[in-house]
């Protein structure tokens, strides 16, 4: 397991399929990538992460209920697995081992 | 749904065909959701940036899903199938051809044959249709016709005075350029170095020659190459054959020599002309050159010439022919009722026949008739496909029944068929490429042209493959339906499909293929007796010995002390210098004036001037007064030597001492000969004056009728001894008239090789499937026959049941075929004012030799079968 790596929008990704929860599914994300951290992320890119996540096998899917907003088409709901909970768990520890390394300065004000 | 419509209703919905693409290329199970998205999005995308950008920015989204994280998501299952069943049917089909090889040769053969055929003559065709049609203005780009009435008949020729062209140029405005140009065939000496080369293929035209046409200029400017009159353009071939590798352009060349010698610049290089132009020259020589050395011909009355014109863009033809018909009468008195017209020049290579004063077709009715032959060989080869699958396809039977059995489709097995027709179309194709590769170089020797199959070319290969196609559909779609529609339970029963040959459309297919060929054979017969007609008729005078030599360089100043010398070793009988070779037309005239004549007479008279006994000479029979003896009869350089055809023209009883005026001088008759044939063999004898001439002018050619007391070499050799004595200059150069004769005929002996050719691939191609059919039905009857053996049937009795069954529709074909083809010799014939008439014999004949072959074609299957111990047929079952 350790040897896979996720990429950066890999993991942010599942990060937001973790954090959204029952409303995880592939709009919504993009929304939240984009509201959240401001970033310009394009709809097809998001589906084709989650497809590649669902793969690997930290990400499961089922269909879910349909909205007015949607034209009548249901959702794909993603949770993550607990593969993948662990990836991104060791993932952040391992960010913040490294973190840990670097030599703490005082923020400069002004 | 019901949601769905009444929001449709309320709100914009994202664009249907961005939707549409999305589901084209997304995986089905992931379209929904994808699709959700997208909708939401955009509904979200109407509120902030407004409908429009929102709908735009939907295709934008669905473009970017257009990528290989989802595009490798489709899983390849739907296309699986059809490509699995298709190695089944090819394999299936491999093996059905394998099973049957007789069967497959003859399909796989005759098609190829048709196709071979069919490719030879489109290549033909298309070439045909591609004369003078690469010329850049070609719309604009006309030929001068005259049209003028004689005889209460319109004609209408092109032929023109030289004065036209410039009158044209000057006095109507809607003309951009208008030229005279001939092509005469003239001789000249061309001096390079020590390199002497006599060329006759060379034209005199007007300067805007190079930029009226589009011939493709190698180095010079076609607006000025011929400022200078001291001027020439050439074509690469001739540059290379003057200046070998050495760049010919500013060079400059020599022609002629001594007193008559003048020194031209090349100002063009062109390239070789095309061979779809019926332009034919290899250099240019500018009019002003001529008119410099022998003075402008203003004369309107001679008419020599091509004028060719090239109008003004927008110019509308019609009314500018309104205009322009009178332009004759202006200048000439003389001419009334003479008109002019422009015609097309990309009209002029298919559609220049005119009968009375319209155009009535030309080459384009051989055209037609061939294209349609290329059609109809490979209607042949399709038909034999369809009757040996059609008859056969009780062989297949219980394959389309199992098959639907377990489920295949009707459409599937019309598939199936399809595939393996066009699987034997195909390598016919391959088979017929090879073909035609090999075969490109006798046709073009036939027809005299270099085409060429153009492998680099696109379209060479997409017409191919189209072609093919047609054919595989054409020949396999009749047979797919036919097969394809068998009720598996009959099959499947045991009841069996008749197929013993009784299919009505099969019988009409073998009525059409024998018929075609019924057709061909009475032409071969009809072409190849014409022929013999024409070769057996008399053509008045004595070709044997007869040689003609026309006079180069010095050879007409020294042509007394050469004749002299001829005779006195002994080498010729007989020598007269004339104006023409006797096999062609020099001059001629309709404005002849005699005693009594009628001045609504305007009979054509042709001239020929010949200074000494050319009755003699030529072998011409004398039937009243005597020949031309100018040393005995000082008068003779006024006499006149005239045919039967003229003295019946000019309505003279006793023509002998009669008075005819021509050119402003006076003639005397004093021999009558008996008609001879002067320009065609199948035409009608023109009325001929031979005219007595003591001035040099007119004369261009010797005719020598060699002696018999020699051989032929000997003769030979000593002439071309004298001739490098007399002319040294040139090359020793003659013809043989009867060679000149022959020459007529290759037009009708092209057309006899051609139907020689096509009849025997339609014999061939419909005879193999005769073959095919006749054994085929030997092989269902093989029970039939064994029973009537077991009767007492006698091996002849029954042969002659199973010959009669397939002769039958070869029988139809005659009978209704024969008149058709009957017709058509005859109109064949009708352009030939002397011909043989069609016969009774010769579709008796025909239907006889198809028949002949049918019967041996068939009785080699049917004889075999009736021979057979019916031991072998019965015992089992």
């Amino acid at each position: 397991m350790s040897k896979e790596f996720l990429g950066e929008f890999e993991e942010l990704v599942l990060t937001m399929v973790a954090a959204l929860q029952e409303d995880a599914y592939g709009a919504a994300i993009a929304e939240e990538i984009e509201t959240r951290l401001k970033r310009d992320v394009n709809l097809s890119a998001v589906h084709v992460t989650l497809y590649r996540l669902e793969d690997k096998g930290y990400i499961k899917s089922s269909l879910g209920g349909a909205t007015n907003e949607r034209g009548g088409r249901r959702k794909r709901i993603f949770t993550i697995t607990s593969a993948g909970m662990s990836m991104l768990k060791a993932m952040k520890d391992a960010r913040l081992d490294l973190w840990k390394l670097v030599p703490q300065l005082k923020m400069i004000t002004g | 749904m019901f949601q769905e419509h009444l929001m449709n209703n309320n709100k914009p919905h994202p664009p249907k065909a961005a939707l549409r693409l999305l589901s084209w290329f997304c995986p089905t199970e992931l379209y929904e959701e994808i699709e959700g998205d997208l909708i939401y999005q955009f509904n979200k995308d109407v509120k902030t940036v407004g409908e429009k950008k929102a709908k735009q920015k939907v295709l934008l989204n669905v473009i970017r899903f257009f990528r290989p994280g989802i595009l490798l998501r489709n899983r390849i299952t739907i296309p699986l199938i059809p490509i699995y069943m298709l190695f089944n049917y090819l394999k299936v089909a491999v093996r059905v051809m394998l099973r049957n090889k007789s069967y497959s040769f003859i399909n796989l053969f005759s098609l190829a044959l048709g196709i071979t055929a069919f490719a030879f003559l489109f290549l033909w065709t298309q070439h045909e249709f591609s004369y003078d049609q690469f010329h850049t203005d070609k719309d604009r780009l006309y030929k001068v016709f005259n049209r003028t009435y004689t005889n209460g008949k319109i004609n209408s020729w092109d032929v023109t005075a030289r004065v036209l062209a410039p009158t044209l140029q000057e006095e109507y405005t809607a003309i951009e350029s208008a030229i005279s140009y001939t092509a005469w065939g003239e001789q000249h000496l061309f001096i390079e170095g020590d390199k002497r080369i006599v060329k006759t293929t060379g034209a005199y035209a007007d300067d805007a020659i190079l930029t009226m046409f589009s011939f493709p200029l190698i180095k010079g400017d076609a607006k000025t190459a011929f400022k200078d009159p001291m001027s020439i353009a050439i074509t690469e071939k001739f540059a290379q054959e003057l200046f070998d590798e050495e760049d010919a352009f500013g060079k400059t060349v020599t022609i002629g020599e001594g007193s008559e010698s003048f020194t031209l610049n090349v100002t063009a290089v062109l390239k070789d002309l095309p061979s779809n132009t019926d332009f034919r020259f290899e250099y240019i020589i500018p009019y002003k050159l001529v008119e410099m050395l022998s003075g402008k011909n203003t004369q309107w009355g001679n008419n020599s010439v091509y004028t060719f014109v090239k109008l003004k863009e927008g110019t509308d033809i019609n009314q500018f022919n309104e205009q322009v018909k009178d332009v004759v009468q202006k200048h000439n008195k003389d001419a009334d009722q003479w008109e002019v017209f422009l015609y097309p020049l990309t009209k002029m290579r298919l559609y220049s026949r005119f009968e009375n004063g319209v155009p009535d077709g030309g080459r384009i009715e051989v055209v037609r008739l061939l294209a349609m032959l290329g059609i109809c060989l490979l209607a042949i080869a399709c038909i034999n496909f369809i009757n040996l699958s059609t008859a056969r396809a009780q062989r297949r039977s219980k394959e389309v029944a199992v098959r639907k059995v377990t489920g295949a489709l009707r459409n599937s097995l019309i598939a199936q068929f399809l595939c393996e027709s066009l699987l034997l179309a195909f390598g016919a194709g391959v088979l017929s490429l090879v073909a035609v590769y090999m075969g490109l170089p006798y046709f073009n020797q036939l027809i005299s042209l270099h085409l060429t199959l153009e492998f680099t070319n696109l379209n060479f290969w997409v017409g191919g493959l189209l072609l093919i196609i047609l054919v595989g559909l054409l020949a396999g779609s009749y047979p797919a339906f036919y097969v394809s529609a068998f009720k598996p339970v009959k099959i499947l029963k045991g009841l069996v499909i008749s197929a013993t040959g009784k299919s009505r459309l099969r019988a009409v297919l073998v009525v059409f293929q024998f018929g075609i060929a019924i057709t061909l054979m009475v032409s071969v017969f009809v072409v190849q007796r014409q022929i013999a007609y024409l070769q057996n008729r008399d053509a008045g005078y004595n070709k044997e010995h007869l040689v003609y030599q026309y006079f180069t360089g010095s050879l007409k100043k020294n042509f007394e002390a050469y004749k002299n010398e001829l005779l006195a070793r002994g080498v010729a009988q007989s020598i007269t210098k004339t104006s023409t070779p006797i096999t062609d037309r020099w001059s001629n005239s309709d404005a002849m004036e005699w005693e009594g004549k009628d001045p609504e007479n305007k009979t054509l008279f042709e001239r020929i001037y010949a200074d000494d006994a050319f009755a003699t000479t030529a072998g011409l029979t004398v039937v009243r007064g005597r020949d031309m003896d100018p040393e005995k009869y000082a008068t003779d350089s006024t006499a006149v030597v005239i045919n039967e055809s003229a003295a019946k023209a000019m309505g003279f009883d006793d023509p002998i001492g009669k008075r005819i005026r021509d050119n402003g001088t006076e003639w005397h008759i004093i021999g009558v000969v008996k008609d001879f044939i002067l320009t065609s063999p199948w035409g009608q004898v023109e009325p001929v004056l031979l005219f007595g001439c003591v001035n040099s002018w007119p004369f261009s050619v010797a005719h020598i009728k060699l002696s018999a007391h020699h051989t032929l070499q000997e003769n030979l050799q000593v002439m071309a001894e004298l001739s490098k004595k007399y002319n040294p200059d040139y090359p020793f150069e003659y013809e043989f008239v009867d060679a000149a004769y022959a020459r007529k005929f290759a037009d009708l002996e092209t057309t006899r090789t051609i139907t020689l050719v096509a009849s025997f691939l339609t014999i061939a191609i419909a005879g193999m499937g005769l073959l095919g059919l006749s054994s085929y039905m030997v092989e269902v009857r093989v029970k039939e026959i064994g029973i009537r053996k077991v009767m007492g049937g006698s091996v002849f009795s029954i042969t002659r049941m199973l010959t009669w069954s397939s002769l039958k529709p070869i029988l139809i074909a005659v009978i209704v075929f024969g008149p058709q083809a009957w017709w058509v010799m005859n109109w064949w014939l009708s352009s030939y004012p002397y011909r043989i008439s069609v016969g009774l014999f010769t579709i008796p004949l025909a239907a006889l030799s198809i028949i002949g072959l049918a019967v041996i074609i068939t009785s080699t299957q049917t004889i075999r079968a009736a021979r057979t111990n019916p031991v072998n047929s019965l015992r089992n079952e």
